[in-house]
């Protein structure tokens, strides 16, 4: 299944609270952490249970999650894959 | 030992700040509830003066509940002129009766929704019963004793008497001293199951026989100290608790009486057996709400008089009972003393008393 990435960004902002932003504002290739959306450990923590609840797709360690949370679009592609297998 | 409220901060269903509600105390008209999710009508706070003191960006993990004791804390800070204080001497008590309650029903949701794998750790970091009195220690950077207090409608008297206890024992210098509730969908839900849909309810307290309650949310904070500040509102000079069977000693010789009747039969009804006839009386409940911290509300509303030296009307919609004296007109406080007065179902009832600061 292709994700929708404008709604997988909405999906994110509204679970991470990011007040203010659109998701017009978030670059598919920018990087999600440290970067221009300023997420944190605890964003990544949530950013697992969010995709797990939403994609029921499983991030199971920390070099999964390091290849998915590059950027919207890795994580999109991410989801795309995992949900295939 | 004379405990003096230096400054308070508070927002509820009447709006932000205690100028505003000072503005609504003069009018006597009496607030509108709604409804935001298709349940009972309810009073909703106003939280937006927060956005003065801190950045809506990093308030985004933390829950409404302690939005709502952030902006009754700042405000009190901000009111009461400390833009720097002695941290390691300023204590927090904080009171509750119903606690994050939506967050934490949110936390069971995702919980029963998805598994206990899919538990957000936002949610759950939030739902933990210190977590507002940890909010307001680590932003404004109070460093000395943290309490949070939760015992349904007598969490006020129980903190109160605990702030005043860390006062009296000088442990501290200062206590910030607060009382927040949040509606919440499922007591919008249980109010809808028990009392109907009623969408057009007013609140009419101490009208006889009549069901008239509506939730309200809002936090009412106070800067207790020992020393009087130049801005002191006025003083609290005593913290009761007792029961119609037993009250003699326990109500001031001459007081002007605010009733927390808050539109629930059971508990309106006691009212008349623990206030003499002929008292002066009034109600100011239709401006934020039936809520557990209830008594908060009234205490800050007893502080305003006190410094502006009135009486403020009661709200229109609050039955005027024969046999007390109600003030339909703003008038001049000749009382000595304000009681802020809260009855229970089963005849038990608490009285903050306030005076003025001499």
């Amino acid at each position: 299944m292709t994700i929708n990435m404008e709604e997988l960004k909405e999906i994110i902002i509204k679970e991470l609270f990011l007040e203010d932003i659109t998701p017009g504002d978030i670059d598919d290739n920018a990087p999600l952490f440290g970067g221009g959306l300023g997420l944190d450990s605890l964003d990544a923590v949530e950013l697992v249970v969010i995709i797990q609840k939403h994609f029921n797709v499983e991030i199971k360690d920390m070099d999964e999650g390091r290849v998915a949370f590059e950027s919207i679009k890795s994580l999109a592609s991410f989801i795309e894959e995992h949900q295939k297998s | 030992m004379k405990i003096y409220i230096n400054g308070t901060g508070i927002a509820g269903g009447f709006g932000c700040g205690s100028n505003v509600l000072l503005n609504r105390l003069h009018t006597g008209v009496a607030c509108e509830p709604s409804s935001q999710d298709g349940y009972y009508p309810a009073f909703h706070a106003d939280i937006s003066s927060l956005y003065d003191f801190v950045p809506k960006k990093s308030l985004r993990r933390i829950d409404h509940f302690s939005q709502l004791a952030l902006t009754g804390a700042y405000l009190t800070f901000n009111e009461a002129g400390q833009d720097s204080f002695d941290k390691m001497a300023t204590g927090l008590v904080l009171c509750s009766g119903y606690g994050s309650a939506k967050t934490t029903f949110s936390f069971l949701d995702s919980i029963i929704d998805s598994g206990d794998i899919c538990a957000s750790p936002t949610l759950f970091s939030n739902s933990v019963h210190n977590a507002a009195a940890g909010h307001i220690s680590m932003m404004l950077g109070i460093e000395g004793p943290c309490l949070t207090v939760s015992q349904f409608e007598i969490s006020v008297y129980s903190g109160l008497l605990s702030a005043i206890q860390w006062l009296r024992e000088e442990r501290v210098g200062q206590v910030l001293f607060g009382a927040v509730d949040e509606y919440f969908d499922v007591l919008g839900y249980c109010y809808q199951r028990r009392y109907g849909r009623n969408s057009n309810i007013s609140m009419s307290p101490l009208a006889p026989g009549i069901q008239s309650a509506v939730p309200g949310e809002g936090a009412a904070f106070f800067l207790l100290s020992r020393d009087k500040a130049t801005n002191c509102y006025g003083a609290i000079t005593s913290v009761n608790t007792g029961s119609v069977k037993d009250f003699d000693d326990i109500l001031p010789e001459e007081s002007f009486y605010i009733l927390n009747a808050d539109g629930h039969i059971e508990s309106d009804k006691n009212y008349s057996k623990i206030i003499p006839e002929g008292s002066l009386v009034s109600c100011y409940t239709p401006y934020y709400g039936s809520i557990p911290t209830g008594p908060a509300f009234d205490m800050a509303i007893a502080a305003l008089s006190l410094r502006e030296g009135r009486i403020f009307p009661v709200p229109v919609n609050v039955i005027r009972p024969d046999n007390y004296r109600i003030p339909v007109q703003e008038s001049t406080l000749n009382q000595g003393n304000i009681s802020c007065v809260k009855a229970g179902v089963k005849g038990e009832f608490s009285i903050i008393t306030l005076s003025h600061p001499g």
